[in-house]
């Protein structure tokens, strides 16, 4: 194993000998059990799992070839933590501490399957196997995602064995410049950040652009509520985005880059971190890689936690140590960016696309997808669905296969009552809308955007007039008060939206907002402003029987507004038990031994305490 | 206190050349059907202003870097089948473009943001007396934001420390509706010299210069930051910051002695002075002897 040192890799031919090397050392029947530490798995105790893991490893002793890796996300974070092994790929699902001491001795040694940790299929009851049998994977479609639970982030070899830094070594060996920017654009790559620009277009514009050093910039700083696609990619595979980087600021003619990774992302952090001095040590990244001409290093920043640094100018103010504020785009950043030099930004996951795309190239990319939007996109499917996680699909999937099949449908058995896609700038797609094809362009049409891939399920217990409150608040908070209309507009806005929550709404109020959103769209400065009305546009134009409920009626359709609905004891469903009337606070439940209780309405606060109580579910919202 | 022009008089101030690029396209722009033409990269306000068209502006100096934070000098660009709303004091021209003032959709953005900033600050005059102007009588909006005396947020004051004083004294606190213009901790600032440029270039007038006899300071408010005054000799009466006169010396071109000479007395007690020296020069004249230095 001469190359596996740590010595600098001099040639592409060097690379590829490792690489052949690293895979010849993988028997298809050497043993290897990988832990998933994804944020959704490590919060339920996967770290730990996988200590306990190596531990047992280390006990077998060396006779058998076993290895325990702690991967990144599965993307089925519903049921972490999850366990694979192999050989045989079998998925183990809410694995526990006590459950190792059997998993080493039947699957590992024993070569047999745990029947109580794999995955069931709700509907049928049928057990699964592998990875392929689970509806939620069989939908989806990785590529940025690949080598996410394949490879331990940590170990650079792990990458380069799986076919990593090829890419990179096919444009220094064999592509000019111009090259890898037609390769791009055959793949029909856009923007996966939100905004959806064509980034071979980006390339080229930055490529032609006057003036150097020129920049390349990795925009990791997701800060939409319940997002963490671009978060699992940096943390399960940081190699992708280095390597997307590294190809990138090739094409450019960059000899510098910039990863802008949230400080809240401290595994993220540190995993890029890792990877960087790796790739160095390697000779993958500094003067000369791979013998080269080319060289490129990377530095990471990380961001302070205000949301509109994920704005590209914000951004680039933030990186440059000013406050993180946008300015005008009329001169776009691939010509004065970063230090006023030209600057080309792409987010986490389009950064992860690039190396598939070069190895695979721009066409089998633009096989898969729509006419306009090429490719996967990557979601985190969270709210009230059975399967909560990060998914992959192919751009043009329905929303209805991605609800319903991935998720599993509403849980609880409750009834479907909107999506909300593309963060809190996004909008509601209700269920008449279910069967819309997931793509940039499909999604504006519905008043709402793709963004960088949040999606949250909403059941009927939901309020639409609340959701667009939250949102609203969210970006008010958020907004950096730069401009006038964001700053004093939101404020505007949001004041209504409780007048409206409050049940102190006026016949007029929805009109107003639309003014409000009218004019945030018109003039406000940055994205963040221009589309922080579409929660409360898409709910007014798909939900507006609820508003005007709110506003004529004083009545919220969802029973979620306090003060909109009142709290009754059902007297058939009381069975008299006295747990509500303890525990009123405001002694409003009056009541006797096998006597149905009843609540005093002028009494009652509202406070739901009876509500949460009653084991009976015998107090009900009206 | 005293502006600076006033305590200098005419002296000659650096000013950096623009240098004149040759051969660059001339751009025209039309608006509202007047065609102008102006240098590439200027503003859409530059055209406007030299089509004589009126363009409300709040944010905008010609002295400082558009930051085109207030939004109120919206207008329509033509962008073939569909209009663009743009901020007319930093779009830069770089072709011929086709700009609509007074449509509909541009005074609509222009009024909408009028009332959102009169909702902020009802009290402020100024703002008033540019809404008339503006033909915006008065805010459907309640007051549902703090503004700190009136403050627009505007940032004229903060971009004038930075880039033409140097000091970049106060800045920004707090985010979104919290944030307010302020010295850093909202703590008096020393690095506040004093000079008032924050509140000559307010156009609200919400930063105001105190003076504070007894203890010979000037206070700029609501920053609280001080900085010691020169007091004429002659009269007593406050002439300027310390530091200011300090930092002048070195844009001024001038010798050291000539410049503290002249910032010795008041605007006022030099005047007075010169006059006694020209009387009594005329005087000497009369008297058929040679004029004396005016100095």
């Amino acid at each position: 194993m001469t190359v596996l040192g740590n010595a600098k890799l001099r040639s592409t031919a060097e690379l590829e000998h490792m690489q052949e090397e690293l895979r010849a050392r993988h028997t298809p029947s050497a043993k290897c059990v990988r832990v998933c530490t994804g944020p959704g798995c490590a919060v339920k105790g996967s770290p730990k799992l996988y200590e306990l893991f190596c531990e047992a490893v280390e006990r077998t002793g060396a006779n058998v070839e076993i290895e325990a890796k702690s991967v990144g996300c599965h993307g089925l974070c519903e049921c972490g933590p999850i366990v694979l092994i192999q050989p045989g790929n079998i998925f183990y699902q809410k694995v526990e501490e006590p459950d190792i001491a059997e998993i080493f001795r039947e699957t590992i040694l024993g070569d047999r399957v745990v029947e109580k940790l794999l995955y069931e299929n709700p509907a049928t009851g049928q057990k699964a196997v592998t990875p392929e049998e689970i509806t939620f994977y069989k939908v989806q479609k990785r590529i940025a995602l690949a080598g996410n639970g394949l490879i331990e982030p940590t170990k650079i070899t792990d990458y380069i064995a799986e076919r990593g830094y090829i890419a990179l070594a096919k444009v220094i060996s064999s592509m000019a410049p111009e090259e890898v920017v037609s390769e791009v654009e055959a793949s029909g790559l856009r923007g996966r950040g939100g905004g959806g620009f064509p980034t071979a277009r980006k390339w080229h514009s930055c490529r032609e652009a006057e003036g150097l050093p020129k920049y390349v910039i990795c925009n990791g700083d997701e800060g939409d509520p319940g997002a963490f696609m671009d978060r699992s990619i940096m943390e399960g595979n940081p190699h992708s985005v280095i390597e997307g980087m590294l190809i990138g600021a090739y094409a450019i003619g960059s000899e510098q880059g910039y990863i802008y990774v949230r400080n809240e992302y401290p595994l993220a952090v540190e995993h890029l971190k890792t990877a960087i001095s790796q790739a160095r040590e390697m000779g993958l990244l500094g003067q000369n890689i791979l013998g080269s001409a080319f060289s490129f290093d990377i530095r990471i920043n990380r961001g302070g936690g205000a949301f509109v640094c994920g704005e590209s100018t914000a951004l680039m103010a933030s990186l440059e140590g000013r406050p993180g504020e946008p300015r005008a785009k009329y001169i776009h950043t691939v010509e004065s960016g970063f230090r006023g030099k030209p600057t080309n930004l792409n987010n986490v996951e389009t950064w992860a696309n690039i190396p598939q795309i070069i190895n695979r190239g721009g066409e089998w990319f633009a096989g898969i997808g729509t006419e306009e939007s090429k490719g996967t996109k990557v979601f985190s499917l969270v709210g009230k669905v059975k399967n909560t996680g990060l998914v992959e699909v192919p751009m043009g999937i329905t929303l209805r296969r991605i609800v319903e099949e991935i998720g599993g449908g509403i849980a609880g058995g409750k009834r479907f009552k909107a999506v909300q896609t593309g963060g809190p700038s996004g909008g509601c797609i209700p269920a008449e809308h279910l069967d819309a094809r997931v793509d940039f362009d499909e999604l504006t049409k519905l008043g709402s955007m793709m963004g960088s891939g949040g999606m949250i399920v909403m059941d009927e217990d939901t309020c639409m007039v609340r959701v667009a409150k939250y949102f609203t608040n969210f970006l008010q908070k958020e907004s950096c008060g730069k401009c006038t209309p964001c700053r004093e507009g939101l404020s505007q806005m949001l004041h209504i939206l409780e007048r409206i929550t409050k049940g102190e709404g006026e016949v007029g109020d929805v009109e107003e907002l639309e003014g409000l959103a009218e004019l945030l769209e018109g003039t406000a400065l940055c994205a963040l402003g221009k589309t922080a009305a579409n929660p409360i546009m898409s709910t007014i134009r798909y939900f507006r029987d609820e508003y005007d409920a709110h506003i004529k009626e004083k009545r919220c359709p969802a029973k979620e507004c306090r003060g909109l609905f009142r709290y009754e004891i059902d007297p058939e469903a009381c069975t008299a038990c006295g747990i509500c009337l303890k525990n009123c606070p405001a002694d409003a439940i009056t009541g006797e031994k096998k006597v149905s209780h009843v609540i005093n309405q002028e009494k009652c606060t509202l406070c739901g305490m009876c509500w949460e109580k009653c084991p009976f579910t015998a107090v009900l919202k009206v | 206190m005293h502006a600076l022009r006033d305590v200098l008089g005419e002296m000659p101030l650096h000013r950096s050349v623009k240098g004149i690029r040759k051969g660059k396209p001339v751009p025209t722009v039309t608006i509202d059907g007047c065609k102008v033409e102006v240098e590439k990269d200027a503003t859409v306000l530059d055209a406007a202003k030299k089509a004589g068209v009126w363009i409300p502006t709040l944010c905008y100096h010609p002295a400082v870097s558009s930051d085109a934070s207030c939004r109120l000098c919206m207008v329509e660009l033509d962008r073939g089948d569909w209009r663009q709303l743009v901020t007319a004091c930093n779009y830069p021209v770089r072709r011929d473009i086709v700009v609509y003032v007074s449509s509909e959709g541009a005074q609509q953005a222009r009024h909408g943001v009028m009332e959102l900033l009169l909702a902020r600050a009802p009290e402020s005059q100024e703002l008033k007396a540019l809404a008339e102007r503006m033909g915006v009588k008065e805010t459907h909006y309640p007051k549902v934001t703090e503004s700190q005396r009136n403050c627009i947020l505007c940032g004229l004051c903060v971009q004038v420390c930075e880039e033409i004083i140097g000091q970049a004294a106060i800045g920004y606190a707090g985010r979104g509706v919290d944030r307010t213009v302020a010295a850093p901790f909202r703590q008096p600032s020393e690095d506040c010299i004093g000079c008032g440029a924050c509140a000559a270039i307010c156009p609200v007038g919400t930063i105001k210069v105190r003076i504070h006899k007894d203890e010979q300071e000037v206070e700029i408010s609501p920053f609280k930051s001080r900085a010691k005054l020169l007091i004429c000799e002659e009269c007593g009466a406050p002439i300027i910051s310390m530091q200011v006169s300090e930092q002048a010396l070195g844009k001024v071109e001038v010798n050291c002695e000539e410049f503290r000479e002249r910032v010795r007395l008041c605007p006022k007690c030099r005047r007075s002075q010169t006059a006694g020296r020209l009387k009594a020069a005329t005087a000497n004249k009369e008297n058929g002897e040679r004029a004396v230095n005016w100095h």
